[in-house]
């Protein structure tokens, strides 16, 4: 899970997530962040949709902006489900960076539960990762998992798969190493370049 | 970490042969072996052991270990105790499935060796992703690797350390922004409470 990176896609596309917002003051000729607002300007007290990275830059501002609310899979009812049974939910369809923008998210809840519902949650779903790394039909058990989830079980199932191989195989074919044919295409890239 | 790769670490591993050919020392990089005398017992790695059975060049003394009495009570003791039991060998997978494979002759029920050495295997694999789960439930901090043998270590890798490591950024994120209220596991009270793994 690599997130807080500049040039991380992941990260990037989580913070262009959009969060609900309360405007705190009156803001001329931005009437435009809120789509159904009529006017130009932007009235104090309006609720509206925008970006994490807006909302993040509006908030730290001194006095703040805005006020940000919890987007309403972070909020008690969803948050009930989660710390009842984990597993049962589908975080794809929930939300597919689930875990990235509920740390995003957990700063501006005021009872700071998000944070402790995160923790929980991952330590729940373990065991779905760990039974679909072994699973056979492996497209059913990735489905409920989100995106970092799917890569962590994927490169799990690799491990398993390569420990099957190697523990049924009778003998060890030669092979080049992973290291030495990827050096290999560096140094041609190296010298195309020049 | 590839399983082959492990495989060629255990490889250096030194076990006994008894050669059939007469041969001065010989220099290796992983030192000097040597001299040859026929039917007298002498230590190679496993890798030369291999490679000199292969050629029909010397039969294989098996392992001390490789007996069938001391892995029936391996295997009973690993059923019972709760905790990981100390392996003979840091890399008995291997070398049983190395010598097994190539000199099975050499080693006397060498096909009754095989099913309890796999008994031994299953029993742990299993007895670790139990132990791996139980140690995510818990909310342990960490986890004691005692007598677990790299083939098994390797087999946890991307997958253990990874949920570890999302654990704890999200532990660090949500903790730092909210100093004013910790949550239910702080870092350092987690780590009380270690399973064994």
């Amino acid at each position: 899970m690599e997130f807080s990176n500049y040039l991380s896609i992941t990260d990037i596309l989580v913070t262009n997530e959009r969060i609900p917002c309360k405007f705190l003051h009156d803001l001329p000729k931005m009437g435009f962040l809120d789509p159904s607002a009529a006017d130009d300007d932007l009235k104090a007290g309006t609720n509206a949709e925008i970006p994490i990275w807006l909302a993040e830059s509006l908030y730290t501002r001194r006095p703040p902006l805005v006020n940000v609310e919890l987007p309403k899979t972070y909020k008690d009812s969803y948050r009930e489900i989660l710390n009842a049974d984990a597993c049962t939910v589908d975080l794809h369809k929930l939300g597919q960076h689930f875990y990235e923008l509920g740390c995003y998210v957990a700063k501006h809840d005021i009872k700071g539960e998000v944070g402790s519902t995160l923790i929980n949650t991952l330590r729940q779903r373990f065991r779905m990762l760990l039974s679909a790394s072994v699973a056979t039909d492996s497209i059913s058990a990735m489905q409920p998992l989100s995106a970092s989830e799917r890569l962590q079980a994927a490169a799990a199932a690799r491990t398993e798969r390569n420990l099957a191989s190697w523990l049924q195989r009778g003998d060890c074919p030669l092979t080049t190493a992973n290291m030495v044919a990827n050096h290999r295409k560096r140094k041609r890239a190296e010298m195309e370049m020049f | 970490m590839d399983p082959y790769e492990i495989e060629f670490i255990g490889e250096n591993r030194i076990i006994s042969i008894i050669p059939n050919f007469t041969y001065d020392k010989i220099y290796l990089i992983c030192g000097e072996f040597g001299p040859f005398r026929a039917g007298l017992p002498m230590n190679v790695p496993l890798w030369l052991a291999l490679m000199l059975k292969q050629k029909q060049k010397c039969r294989i003394v098996p392992p001390d270990w490789m007996d069938m009495d001391a892995l029936e009570n391996i295997k009973e003791e690993e059923k019972r105790s709760r905790f990981f039991t100390k392996m003979p060998n840091e890399h008995y997978m291997v070398e049983a499935k190395l010598i097994l494979g190539a000199a099975s002759e050499d080693v006397p029920n060498a096909s009754e060796i095989k099913t309890v050495i796999k008994d031994i295997w299953d029993i742990r694999m299993s007895k670790l992703r139990t132990s791996m789960d139980a140690l995510m439930k818990s909310g342990g901090g960490y986890g004691r690797l005692d007598h677990l043998t790299m083939m098994e270590i390797n087999s946890v890798k991307p997958l253990l350390p990874a949920a570890m490591d999302s654990l704890l950024r999200i532990q660090m994120k949500s903790k730092k922004t909210t100093p004013a209220n910790l949550n239910v596991s702080s870092f350092s009270q987690s780590g009380g409470s270690s399973q064994n793994i």
